[in-house]
């Protein structure tokens, strides 16, 4: 019965995730790219599971969980939270929804088009998925890219580890638990870090653009 | 343990105990004191491993790495003997005269530092028997200078700017030295000497080695065209330091052409010769004439030692000439010339600036139309001076003499063997390179003489030069031994060259013995120096000669009464006299076109008047023409360049991200295709 319905779940989420990426490169406002964030992390969280579920691995279950604490929650509530805490400065990104969204639609063509390369010996229904990751990552890049704040910044970078943790959940059956551990962990000091210096940047300076940030001082 | 194992471990020990004192002894008076002869010590040190090394003691240190490469071995041949007493010689006088003449910035603790960790690197160059040793080695004498010469940035703005250019400088004969090492090294699969030493000089591979090891050798033995640091930096470094880089330092650099031509690739091609002689011969020429038009005592000297390298680098170039023509025992005196030069030099360089840091030390002046009349009032300094200025203008009795003889002998007597010529090349050569001595010699002598004259002689130009007071025994100790191997060397020239001709062996082996009380017999080249018979014959004639002047001068009475006019010499006054430029100045007139000189006179009127000159201020400035036509240019280029990357690096985070995405991109696409 499970059997049946697995390929349908992996297309469920992988969907949902790449549905969630094109629509933060369309939305302008950061509170509702942190919600598709969190949005985000549950359908990756949910990935994890249904693989986990396939496998019968216990281990991998319990991933699905950190997942889901970690990307699901913790981050879009730190995210959140600083964002909340300030005046409301909506995004003026350097490409416009509908460009954006042509470039979502490239960059997900490429991405199965290099993966129907790297991949063509493996037919099974994760290796089959695995182009979303990828397109995710480039997504990612992209938002890396074209958005001026460092929220949103942040935001690029991790839909950029999101996709990475697709692709290596897709392609592998999951990474070791202490493995994962670790690679939460980083993310999460990351974005710490980064929220603290989007703190000290606005405190500075008045606002969050990086494009002001040029010139180097001793 | 072997001695010279001993010697070696003796120099480790003692720069740990110089280190330590310099940053450990907190008042700069004591520091100069401890760490002063401790670092005399440590060249001390150098002196006797050294010299154990040249009689043929052998010794081995191995430093424990875990690269995977030949081991990095320290044992010093003869010829690095040779080369380290050499340099722990001067090592030991700058460290001597350096406990005098330290002051605030020079008896730092960095400068007393960087100042044993710089001697212990030159003396162990010479040790090391592989390419990574010598190039550890190598840094570790540059940086110890880099830092010795940083000490005084807090004195002097200058000091930045002269050091920005001896770094780069430095690292681009250090970059020109790892290649010529790495094409050996890659050429026959090893980095010990021994391994590279089995490259065939004919392949190309050893032809690139060569000029690359050429290129950089030369740019510490401060040859022209990587010269430019030299009379920036060492005017702004205090006299033993400038003793220490251009008395020992700069034997370094002859030291590593030795290797090369006398170790590692022995019996090059001809055209190796051509090229280092010519290399040498516009050094010489370029060097000696910048030396006379300068008017900066350092500079002078400076310029100085960039012409008597380019000597050592021609006698060098004609031995390998030569011995690619098969004039064997002429190729072997060259080079009995070359090192020879290379030791007066050390001699009488350490001695001249050591010499000019007394006088900066009792002056506060280093520019000649200043100074005059300091040989009254420093004799010791002036008379040690003079014989280290006899030297360089290689006069009689010096060792500088020697050498030069030595040199013009076998360029004379190398295009013919047996009344036969040899080969084209050198007999155009030779005869070339013998004009270029000639020339430089006539020049180096004219230079000594504005450097002696002008400052020691006549009356003083300046209040300064008028106050100035003979410096104290710490720092005349060692003038006076530089001035006495000066003249020793020149006088008993035999035992060292026969110790020098035993350092080349066995690739060349000069067949030279002491004759008389100390002379030379070359028996190469069949000709004999004796310079203690020249100087008792000499004496001979002369002092029946002196005897009848002076007794002849007591029968006339002497005049007690001045003449009322006197041709208006009753009435001289410091301004009427030579100065430094002025001196110079038919050779500024005749070698205009390279010097280059700029003129800047400056007329002062009295009040409204045209015709009353109140004074007259001139100003003469020769630039250096490789710097302004060579450097200049290519600085110039590096920088626009640096403007137009500046376009693609504008600092922006976007912009650095764009180009990962799009590199990323490509990347992606290229795997797809």
């Amino acid at each position: 019965m499970f059997d049946t319905v697995f390929p349908q779940l992996i297309g469920l989420c992988t969907g949902a995730l790449l549905l969630t990426s094109a629509l933060m490169v369309w939305r302008h406002s950061l509170l509702a790219s942190i919600r598709l964030l969190s949005v985000q992390g549950f359908a990756l969280a949910a990935l994890v599971a249904v693989i986990g579920l396939e496998e019968g691995e216990a281990e991998v279950i319990i991933v699905s969980v950190l997942v889901l604490l970690v990307k699901g929650m913790a981050l879009p509530w730190v995210l959140a939270h600083e964002t909340r805490a300030t005046t409301r400065t909506d995004e003026a990104p350097r490409l416009n929804p509908t460009a954006g969204l042509l470039t979502v639609a490239l960059l997900t063509i490429l991405s199965y088009v290099v993966a129907s390369r790297l991949l063509s010996g493996d037919t099974s229904i994760s290796a089959h998925a695995a182009p979303i990751g990828l397109a995710m990552v480039l997504i990612g890049f992209l938002l890396l890219v074209t958005r001026r704040q460092a929220g949103s910044q942040l935001i690029g970078f991790l839909v950029l580890d999101n996709g990475i943790a697709t692709v290596a959940f897709l392609t592998s059956g999951g990474v070791p638990l202490f493995l994962e551990l670790g690679i939460s962990l980083d993310v999460l000091l990351v974005v710490v870090i980064l929220y603290v210096f989007a703190g000290r940047m606005r405190n500075k300076f008045g606002n969050t653009d990086i494009d002001q940030l040029r010139k180097l001082h001793d | 343990m072997t001695p010279v194992e001993a010697g070696m471990l003796g120099q480790v020990a003692l720069l740990a105990a110089a280190v330590a004192s310099a940053l450990l002894v907190p008042s700069a008076r004591w520091r100069s004191r401890v760490s002063g002869i401790l670092c005399a010590l440590l060249a001390a040190a150098g002196v006797v491993t050294g010299a154990i090394a040249l009689s043929g003691g052998r010794g081995a240190l191995t430093i424990p790495t875990t690269l995977p490469m030949d081991p990095l071995v320290l044992s010093p041949d003869r010829l690095g003997g040779l080369v380290m007493v050499v340099v722990s010689v001067v090592g030991v006088l700058a460290s001597l005269f350096g406990i005098g003449s330290a002051r605030v910035a020079s008896a730092s603790r960095t400068a007393w530092a960087s100042m044993a960790v710089f001697l212990f690197g030159m003396q162990l160059v010479p040790a090391a028997t592989d390419v990574v040793s010598f190039l550890l080695f190598w840094e570790i004498m540059t940086l110890g200078s880099t830092a010795l010469l940083l000490a005084h940035h807090a004195t002097r703005g200058t000091v930045a700017s002269a050091l920005v250019w001896y770094s780069a400088m430095s690292q681009l004969s250090f970059f020109f030295v790892l290649a010529g090492f790495a094409v050996l090294a890659g050429a026959t699969g090893g980095t010990g000497f021994a391994a590279l030493a089995t490259l065939d000089p004919s392949s190309w591979q050893a032809s690139l080695a060569f000029v690359l090891l050429l290129l950089g050798f030369g740019g510490k033995a401060e040859l022209v065209p990587l010269h430019v640091w030299v009379p920036r930096v060492l005017p702004e470094a205090p006299g033993h330091v400038a003793a220490a880089m251009s008395g020992a330092m700069v034997n370094i650099g002859v030291y590593g052409a030795l290797l090369v031509c006398v170790r590692l690739l022995p019996n090059g091609p001809a055209w190796w010769g051509v090229l280092i002689m010519a290399l040498g011969a516009v050094s010489a020429l370029y060097g000696i004439l910048q030396a006379s038009v300068a008017s900066n005592l350092k500079v002078l000297l400076a310029y100085s030692t960039t012409e008597n390298m380019g000597l050592v680098f021609l006698g060098l170039g004609a031995s390998v000439l030569l011995r690619g023509d098969h004039a064997t025992g002429a190729a072997d005196a060259a080079l009995l010339a070359a090192l020879l030069l290379m030791v007066s030099h050390a001699a009488f360089k350490a001695t001249l600036f050591l010499g000019a840091g007394a006088v900066a030390r009792s002056t506060r002046e280093m520019n000649l139309d200043r100074l005059g009349g300091l040989g009254s009032r420093m004799p010791w300094t002036a008379g040690a001076f003079g014989a280290a200025a006899l030297g360089a203008a290689a006069l009689p009795v010096t060792s500088g003499f020697v050498a030069e003889w030595m040199l013009l002998q076998a360029l004379v007597h190398g295009s013919r063997v047996g009344g036969e010529v040899v080969s084209v090349t050198s007999s155009v050569a030779m005869p070339l390179a013998v004009a270029v001595i000639a020339l430089t010699a006539g020049l180096a002598l004219l230079t000594f003489v504005k450097a002696y004259g002008i400052a020691f002689l006549a009356r003083p130009r300046s209040a300064q030069a008028t106050a100035a007071r003979e410096v104290p025994l710490i720092m005349r100790i060692p003038l006076i031994i530089g001035a006495l191997l000066v003249i020793g060397l020149g006088l008993l020239p035999g035992p060292l060259t026969v110790a020098l001709a035993s350092a080349v062996g066995p690739a060349f082996t000069p067949d030279v013995r002491t004759i008389g009380l100390a002379g030379v017999d070359a028996r190469g080249i069949d000709v004999v120096l004796d310079p203690t018979t020249f100087v008792a014959l000499a004496a001979l004639v002369l002092l029946p000669v002196l005897a009848a002047i002076l007794i002849s001068a007591r029968r006339h009475p002497t005049r007690v009464s001045p003449l009322p006019w006197a041709g208006g010499g009753s009435r001289l006054r410091p301004r009427m006299q030579y100065t430094a430029t002025s001196y110079a100045e038919p050779l500024v007139r005749v070698f205009d076109d390279v010097l280059r000189p700029t003129r800047d006179v400056e007329v002062t009127h009295v009040g409204e008047s045209r015709y009353l000159v109140e004074r007259v201020h001139v100003e003469q400035t020769v630039s250096d023409v490789i710097e302004t036509r060579f450097y200049r240019p290519v600085l110039g280029l590096a920088q626009r360049f640096g403007v137009l990357a500046r376009r693609a690096q504008n600092g922006s985070i976007h912009r650095y991200l764009s180009y990962s995405f799009v590199a990323l991109l490509v990347v992606l696409i290229v795997v797809s295709l």
